[in-house]
């Protein structure tokens, strides 16, 4: 934990850090807002939206598009240590390579307790004023979804880790992180059946929050296999294991 | 002595080029020991290799008898090329970092800076510092757990002429509390006022090394010239402690063995009847012995 303390000294004085968590939490308001206006046949779609307890699958659905964000922010979070050659001070000062992954993926943990928490208190706030049913049972019963969350949150920014310490130029890690989880992953799914590709990273972490609705959307387009939220847990966690003891590997095998 | 540093059969490769090959030496404990070379010889690299930030292709090296560890590693303090910090944290920010790095004191934070002269100025970020201070700020990171080595990649670099002397100023002060100092260079000035000991690199190999007094009277030259050179060289020729000789124009210059002095020379010139015109000793300097050191 004080691999942790020492991460905040530097993180909490840092005006790009505050600078794009506060994008963050503004694209999540505002994008839960509006959506609470748009109206479909006359009706608000609010209404509609966050009743309890399938409020939790969709706020979490919405949450998992700005996981992008949150991994941006840990590549330049990596990056910096790079460009300022404060990585190799850090490992002249006394640290090991274990602790400098270590220092990094407790940043994750606390980004994604944070982005968790911030989507109970989102949750709660949108639920006990839009939903017809506040009922505890309605509330908690489908609760299980910011768990699930929580595990993908910091499944994508441990791959976000993996890739700073692989490319360590901020621009081109960015680049890399939106081409793979965006093009070359699915470009690899397109051409694989689904019992296959269903293990894969994006995936498996996408198959933590599933789509609202997606049941529905199967009956018309064919079915499709995907894990269940339960069932992709385990592989998300062998993939942020996998993650952390790459970004090891980098770091062993190359000079800093 | 006990020896702090030992590097043993040191390489590293990049490919085909060896940026330190085969380096071997040894640093004893209170020395100020200066590696000196030209810029690209290997100084920052064999650094990065006993710091553990350069993974080497071959050899070996230890600390205090050991491999490098945490423990090691919090007795030494080092900065490699230019000083490393945040540059959007302010000064005492930065160190209060580096202290949980090494498990320093926090109490020793204030007290550094005010050695360094950053006192009054702890709190600005570190981005608004003169190359100087950011200098300066760096060699009170790397005192800042009170570490028995310190090892200094150029830590003159970019400075003016006031700053070079006040850091030099700190490192003899530093030394003087019996700590050991290893530092990279490539200004052969800095190390002649500074260092005990000198190992000099050239292409990444050791080219010679040794306290640095030696290295300097080694190489004394004396030019003497007389009324008739003739019998001069043929007495030259059978004087036991003369190392090389040469004739010049109207004057003849040589170098004698060690242990033998000018005086050693004038005397038997006299006992043989010579009576010399001029007498010269002249120390070559370290700079010109540098560059004939360093000649491929």
């Amino acid at each position: 934990m004080d691999l942790l303390r020492t991460e905040f000294r530097k993180i909490l004085p840092y005006r790009t850090f505050w600078f794009i968590m506060g994008i963050y939490v503004l694209l999540m308001v505002l994008i839960l807002y509006t959506s609470t206006s748009v109206e479909i046949n006359g009706q608000a779609l609010g209404n509609e939206t966050y009743q309890f307890p399938e409020l939790w699958m969709r706020l979490t659905y919405v949450a998992h598009f700005f996981n992008l964000l949150l991994g941006i922010l840990v590549i330049v979070l990596v990056t910096d240590e790079y460009s300022y050659r404060t990585l190799r001070q850090q490992v002249i000062d006394g640290l090991s390579r274990t602790e400098v992954v270590l220092s990094k993926f407790y940043v994750v943990l606390g980004l994604a307790t944070f982005s968790t928490l911030f989507l109970l208190v989102l949750g709660l706030y949108l639920g006990l004023v839009y939903s017809k049913d506040t009922s505890a049972t309605a509330i908690f019963s489908q609760i299980d979804y910011l768990p699930y969350y929580f595990v993908q949150a910091i499944a994508y920014m441990t791959l976000a880790v993996l890739f700073a310490f692989l490319i360590r130029k901020s621009g081109l890690t960015i680049i890399a992180f939106i081409a793979y989880t965006k093009i070359v992953e699915p470009i690899i799914h397109y051409n694989l059946p689904d019992n296959i590709d269903k293990y894969f990273p994006m995936k498996a972490l996408d198959s933590l929050t599933p789509m609202p609705g997606r049941d529905l959307w199967g009956q018309v387009a064919g079915p499709f296999e995907q894990l269940s939220p339960a069932m992709a847990t385990l592989p998300s966690v062998v993939f942020i294991g996998l993650f952390l003891f790459l970004s090891y590997l980098v770091l062993k095998l190359r000079d800093l | 002595m006990a020896i702090v540093l030992s590097i043993d059969n040191l390489s590293k490769k990049y490919g085909s080029l060896k940026a330190v090959d085969n380096l071997s030496l040894q640093v004893e404990e209170g020395s100020i020991y200066g590696l000196l070379g030209p810029n690209g010889s290997g100084k920052t690299t064999t650094l990065g290799m006993v710091l553990d930030v350069i993974r080497p292709s071959s050899g070996s090296f230890s600390w205090f008898g050991d491999g490098i560890s945490k423990a090691t590693k919090h007795r030494v303090g080092a900065i490699l090329e230019t000083p490393n910090f945040y540059p959007y944290l302010t000064a005492k920010r930065n160190l209060q970092v580096i202290a949980d790095n090494k498990g320093a004191n926090h109490d020793n934070i204030d007290k550094m800076l005010d050695l360094v002269g950053l006192g009054t100025r702890s709190h600005t970020t570190y981005k608004g510092y003169s190359l100087g201070m950011k200098q300066r700020l760096a060699l009170a990171a790397a005192m800042l757990n009170d570490p028995e080595v310190l090892v200094l990649d150029e830590p003159t670099n970019g400075l003016d002429p006031q700053g070079i002397a006040e850091v030099r100023d700190l490192i003899l002060r530093i030394a003087s509390q019996g700590k050991t100092i290893i530092l990279a260079s490539h200004l052969l000035d800095e190390v002649e006022k500074v260092c005990t000991h000198v190992a000099v690199l050239r292409s990444g190999k050791l080219v010679t090394n040794g306290p640095v007094g030696n290295i300097v009277a080694a190489k004394e030259q004396l030019i003497i010239s007389a009324e008739e050179l003739a019998p001069v060289l043929q007495l030259l020729e059978r004087l036991p402690y003369i190392a090389q000789f040469a004739q010049e124009k109207d004057y003849i210059i040589l170098t004698l063995q060690e242990g033998y002095s000018s005086i050693d020379l004038n005397r038997d010139m006299f006992a043989q009847g010579i009576v010399l015109s001029q007498i010269v000793t002249r120390r070559k300097s370290l700079e010109k012995q540098f560059l004939e050191i360093i000649k491929p």
